[in-house]
């Protein structure tokens, strides 16, 4: 675990090259083409993918990358920005995708204004739309690369209002109230968080990384605090960070926000937004309380497979393609949370390299379902749809893609994720007895079994079969709606081939991480 | 040079890769041959490979790291056995993949068909020469997503590419398939045995930390003894072979096999007898020496834990038997030309089980590798020239239905020729190469002691003459239906694939003695895990005797059923109830499908619907964006109310009030009295003062001085008092 500090800020220029994107955008306002605000701000992201990708590179995917500048803040610890082996797969698939969606958006939200205009309402300009688009997504690569629950903190709430807003403005249905929904639970989630973060903080520092050797400062939390105030630290953190991942009971904010969200937004919120807080209840939450974390991690084992479960029965019946498509990932965070209550070295992998999958193939269902309400009036009710594929094979393809990342079907990295996290799973079994064994294995087959059927049996629904009449006319959407998806799908298929490039160093890291 | 036999997967890969990139090319053709190609090259590299494992290099083995800390290498590893396999899978995708160029020649989805055909090729390839079981793993699922896209080729679902009679139902549950909904029941059912599989291997990295098959030989003893200890041998075991019968469609995963007939013919042949629905019963060879290695290490441990690799072998052969036989009755009444190979696919693949795990009861791997894979290689080759010219008299008379059919031996001279040879050894006669193959199974399973798996594998035998000689007396004798007349032999690129592989089941079935010793030695000296063994193969006269006995049998009442008699059963079915009900058991597949329907997919549509509406909506939605805001809305108002009524009013009315009563108290009171105090008891009493005081003024001198007086004894007195 060497640590290699950047010859120069790579990491806080993968936040603010975005962020002067953004700021531009907002100035440019309307006397920009909207192309323009997509390649100004698409093409930073893009750079900001790079600067991780080279950072990545420059520690030999093995070390940390370490910024050469940092910020110590008295009482609160030390601001740094940090690129390890765990946090490598999150934030590049975070660049990626909110990088391609910037292109996709144009296309996108050309038809959602025209769509909000008929409905009579004069949504804010392009300008506002790209200033808090790139503004949402800098401050979710910002979250990931924190060294401190404060400096987290802050990129977190960071990420809540520029999205809450994009849903205000331009989402459906009963959009202002959703997204005070969202903001309420979500808020409600980032609090509780904070709470607990305070109370180890204020005894022992904010810091969860050493700020010299950016090792993860184990057991910090225990230190700081014993019996019911340790336990309930632990819990209220863990509680917090799982609102926001909408596992099941705290899930049902999530059906709302992701599916009455404009589209592009949908493909940032499901697979990127919730999955930091899994990414953070490892980083966070297990290294303040490792040893608590392992002995309650069989609680949150199970309250994996009920969510990998449930969201797939509530998948299976719904009828609205986005929505179905917000309830497969509340599903796909169970697989996430499995991974992490293994409380093993390959679980955790599994997790992590399942955020990167899950990043590229919901983005890729999410902007088809885009595709779809873009190019077919705004239809997104799968009973009504059927037999696309012959009037638009290259979307029914990029929908077998995504659903193929999901189900972790070769040669998507699905493969990787979902046997890491099988892996996890199995080892904890084996230490655990028979019984334990019998009953994953059961569960195992039903989570997956789901998983398969509501995606394939929606391949079927929408893209199969004859064609109803009203769908005669469709045709194959244009090129810049179609071609960020299947970027994002390639990237899926490279990761799948390059797995050894995220999966030794993280393995090796968590390997020297817990001995 | 080793090198370039990765090309044996890699290469049909590529050709897929090339497909897709040739997409735009109008040109059917080009498509087709690059794909034929590919394949060729990797049957040409293959063919390379195995000579030089049979020229005594025992094995073949290039093997790059992937994953370098999941221990996942990807490369080559031939030995006997993937050899062979790798010869049977290579060439026979040759051959289907040629006949495809024609049958497939005028369909509009022509990149879809050879990207998806080349794209199996590599994987099914990869499968088998895979040294480590995640890279099969991988292999394994890209077959699965082949199938599932080939079976749903003709995904516009129309009426002629369904399996099944349209209208009928089975316990309430519909009878016919469309191609999408084939495709989607294929990857569904093969995937909950994936699961299973998976988790199995992630079972055996965990206890060595690698899925190495050398590896996993070496140590057999210690991770069967660690299961063992936990208590899980047996569920691992249950769990581990789940992906191999799912994929080779035993029971109870067979369903899905049925409806994949909805698949283009040459997919059928390819994919769904010859080849993907044997990686099952392939896994089963090539684990079953590494099982029955880790039986004896543990006899030495702990005897009782052999025995659950025994109740294991027997649970696998009896599956294997029930499978051949349950899947053999379906078969001697179905009406559709390919379902009738379908199920006798799903029947011949119970024998390869069967005969696999009944050798692994003996203790001998090189039994059981022996007969299961044999009769792995002659059903590879008589089953896919049996659907390849199944696919040309489909496509002659424009019917899946063998109504449609009959007479068709006039009209199709080399096909009716082909198959009925096909079919032959399909039936097990002598001298033909299913003869040979499936006695060998039967033996094993009679040495095997394995009573009831043996006695359903001879049965079975009798109902394979029965329903093979019904297929080809109602397809091409009997009488000819009104489609029959136009019916005409297909080209030679369609002809010449299945004629060879008819062929090729007689010529080996001759040759068959004469290579045998060589065969069993060859698997016997260079497959990982067997030991080279003393082993009894050959014809035992009287069990050979009694299977033709039925054979025969069989063969007979239906010849003199349909042919002689020209009877039609149908119409006995019709009028006798007790028929009726036997016809309609075996022609609705024992129920089963319906009754998974009923519970499986009912139970969980109904669970998921129920708990969206009855939990979801109303309880966690009603909770927290109803009640939850419901009650903070009560509470606030209660506190709006609290706030108006009290807190409002004590600030705003009361506390004003009382301020206000209390200033207009003191100006009532004090107020009026200072007022009246200073500006009117003060001046008057200024004013009255003044004027008493006025009237002092005398003006009289002597009033003064009284008064000074007066007021210095006043003094005087004060003083004198205070003691001064």
């Amino acid at each position: 675990m060497a640590v290699y500090i950047l010859e120069f800020p790579v990491l806080l220029l993968s936040v603010g090259i975005p962020l002067v994107a953004a700021l531009l955008s907002l100035v440019i306002g309307e006397r920009a083409r909207p192309k323009l605000h997509a390649a100004l701000n698409g093409t930073s992201l893009l750079l900001s993918a790079l600067l991780i990708l080279y950072a990545a590179f420059s520690a030999g995917l093995y070390g940390i990358a370490k910024d050469p500048m940092y910020w110590n803040i008295p009482g609160i610890g030390t601001f740094a920005f940090v690129l390890d082996p765990v946090v490598f797969p999150v934030a590049i698939s975070i660049a990626a995708v909110t990088g391609m969606v910037a292109f996709y958006s144009e296309p996108y939200m050309d038809h959602r204004y025209k769509e909000l205009e008929e409905e009579g309402v004069k949504a804010p300009g392009w300008g506002t739309y790209y200033f808090l688009y790139t503004l949402f997504a800098l401050s979710m690569i910002g979250s990931v690369l924190t060294t401190n629950t404060i400096e987290f903190y802050i990129f977190l709430e960071l990420t809540l209002i520029p999205s809450f807003l994009l849903i205000a403005f331009y989402g459906y249905g009963d959009r202002v109230r959703i997204a005070i929904l969202y903001l309420i639970w979500t808020h409600v989630g980032a609090l509780l968080f904070l709470v607990g973060a305070l109370a180890v903080g204020s005894k022992v520092g904010f810091d969860f990384l050493n700020p010299v050797t950016c090792k993860p400062l184990l057991g910090l939390g225990e230190k700081a605090l014993s019996g019911s105030m340790l336990w309930a630290v632990l819990v209220v953190m863990t509680i917090g960070l799982l609102v926001k991942m909408a596992v099941f009971g705290v899930h049902i904010w999530l059906p709302y926000a992701h599916a009455e969200a404009p589209t592009p937004i949908s493909a940032l919120l499901s697979p990127n937004l919730i999955g930091i807080g899994g990414l953070m209840l490892f980083r966070i939450v297990t290294t303040l309380f490792p040893s608590s974390f392992a002995s309650f991690s069989v609680y949150l084992y199970g309250w994996a497979f009920l969510t990998m479960i449930y969201g797939g029965l509530m998948a299976l019946v719904q009828t609205d393609f986005k929505r179905l498509l917000a309830y497969s990932s509340i599903s796909q965070m169970g697989y996430i949370l499995l991974g992490l209550a293994s409380a093993t070295d390959f679980g955790v992998s599994g997790a992590i390299l399942h955020y990167l999958v899950h990043a590229f193939g919901k983005a890729v269902l999410f902007m088809v379902a885009g595709v779809l309400i873009a190019t077919l009036h705004g239809l997104r009710q799968i009973p009504k749809m059927g037999g696309l594929a012959q009037k638009m094979p290259y979307t029914a393809a990029l929908a077998l893609l995504g659903f193929m990342h999901i189900t972790g079907i070769p040669p998507t990295a699905g493969l990787w994720s979902e046997y890491l996290i099988v892996r996890g799973a199995i080892d904890r079994c084996l230490s655990e007895g028979s019984t334990f064994f019998i009953v994953t294995g059961v569960l195992l087959l039903i989570a997956i079994g789901l998983s398969t059927a509501y995606a394939f049996l929606t391949m079927k629904r929408a893209f199969y079969g004859s064609l109803p009449d009203h769908l005669r006319g469709s045709h194959e959407a244009q090129e810049g709606l179609l071609v960020p998806i299947a970027v994002l799908a390639a990237l899926g298929i490279l990761s799948f081939f390059l797995a050894s490039v995220f999966i030794d160093p993280l393995i090796s890291y968590l390997h020297a991480l817990h001995g | 040079m080793k090198e370039l036999y990765i090309a044996s997967w890699l290469s049909p890969y590529v050709g897929a890769a090339l497909v897709l990139l040739l997409h735009k090319v109008g040109n059917s053709r080009i498509k087709g041959g690059v794909a034929v190609l590919s394949i060729l090259t990797s049957a040409l590299i293959s063919t390379a490979a195995a000579m030089e494992v049979y020229g005594g290099e025992h094995s073949v083995h290039v093997s790059y790291t992937w994953v370098k800390s999941l221990d996942v290498t990807i490369g080559v590893y031939f030995d006997a056995l993937s050899s062979l396999m790798a010869l049977v899978v290579s060439w026979l995708s040759f051959l289907i993949a040629t006949y495809s160029l024609e049958y497939m020649g005028e369909d509009p989805g022509q990149t879809r068909y050879w990207f998806f055909f080349s794209f199996f090729v590599g994987s099914m390839m990869m499968l088998v020469l895979a040294d480590n079981l995640i890279a099969m793993f991988i292999g394994w699922e890209g077959t699965g997503l082949a199938s599932y896209s080939l079976i749903g080729h003709w995904y516009t679902d129309e009426e002629e590419r369904w399996v099944g009679d349209p209208g009928r139902k089975a316990l309430g549950m519909p009878m016919w398939f469309e191609p999408s909904h084939a495709g989607l029941r294929a990857l569904v059912f093969t995937r909950l045995g994936d699961v299973g599989f998976i988790v199995g291997i992630a079972a055996l990295h965990c206890l060595t930390g690698t899925t190495n098959l050398h590896v996993l030989l070496e140590k057999a003893g210690e991770w069967s003894y660690s299961l063992y200890a936990t208590g899980i041998l047996h569920v691992f075991l249950a769990l581990f072979v789940m992906g191999a019968l799912a994929k080779s469609a035993q029971i109870p995963f067979h369903e899905w096999l049925v409806t994949a007939m909805t698949g283009p013919t040459s997919v059928s042949a390819l994919i769904h007898a010859a080849t993907m629905v044997k990686a099952g019963v392939y896994f089963l060879l090539r684990m079953t020496p590494i099982f029955i290695a880790a039986q004896h290490a543990l006899h030495h441990i702990e005897p009782l834990a052999a025995h659950v690799y025994t109740d294991f072998f027997y649970a696998l052969a009896l599956i294997g038997g029930l499978t051949a036989f349950v899947m053999g009755t379906m078969a001697l009444v179905s009406r559709e030309l390919k379902l009738i190979l379908a199920f006798s696919t799903a029947s011949q693949l119970g024998y390869m089980f069967l005969g696999t795990a009944a050798g692994a009861l003996i203790g001998e791997a090189l039994l059981g590798v022996f007969s299961g894979f044999s009769h792995l290689m002659s059903h590879a080759m008589f089953k896919a020239s049996l659907f390849l010219a199944a696919g040309a008299v489909i496509h002659a008379v424009h019917s899946r239905f063998v109504d449609d059919m009959g007479g068709l031996a006039r009209h199709m001279k080399t096909t009716f020729i082909a198959m009925t040879l096909a079919a032959l050894s399909l039936v097990g006669l002598p001298p033909f190469m299913g003869f040979w193959s499936k006695d060998a199974v039967i033996l094993v399973a009679m040495e095997s002691k394995a009573f009831i798996p043996f006695v359903l594998g001879i049965i079975t035998a009798g109902l394979t003459a029965a329903y093979s000689i019904r297929m080809i007396i109602r397809v091409f004798l009997y009488e000819p239906s009104k489609k029959s007349g136009h019916a005409h032999e297909p080209g030679l690129l369609m002809l010449m694939p299945y004629v060879i592989l008819a062929a090729a089941s007689l010529v080996l079935g001759v040759l068959w003695p004469l290579v045998e010793e060589g065969y069993l030695e060859f698997l016997g000296k260079a497959t990982l895990g067997v030991e080279e063994a003393e082993v009894h193969v050959g014809v035992e006269p009287s069990l050979a005797v009694g299977t033709l006995t039925l054979v025969g049998f069989g063969i007979i009442t239906v010849y003199y059923i349909y042919e002689f008699k020209k009877l039609k059963p149908y119409r006995l079915a019709e009028r006798e109830p007790l028929f009726r009900a036997i016809h309609n058991f075996l022609y609705d597949r024992w129920y089963i499908n319906s009754v998974y329907y009923i519970v499986i997919v009912g139970g969980f549509r109904k669970l998921s619907s129920t708990l969206y509406r009855a939990w979801d909506r109303s309880v966690v939605d009603y909770l927290y964006h109803n009640a939850i805001p419901a009650f903070f809305s009560k509470l606030s108002s209660g506190a709006k109310a609290w706030d108006r009524s009290v807190v409002d009013y004590l600030y705003h009315n009361a506390i004003p009030a009382f301020f206000s009563k209390l200033s207009s108290g003191i100006k009532a009171t004090l107020e009026l009295w200072i007022d009246e105090g200073f500006h009117v008891f003060l001046v008057e009493g200024v004013l009255a003062a003044s004027s008493r005081i006025r009237r002092v003024q005398t003006g009289v001198l002597n009033h003064y001085i009284l008064m000074l007086w007066l007021g210095f004894s006043v003094l005087a007195i004060i003083f004198l008092l205070m003691g001064v």
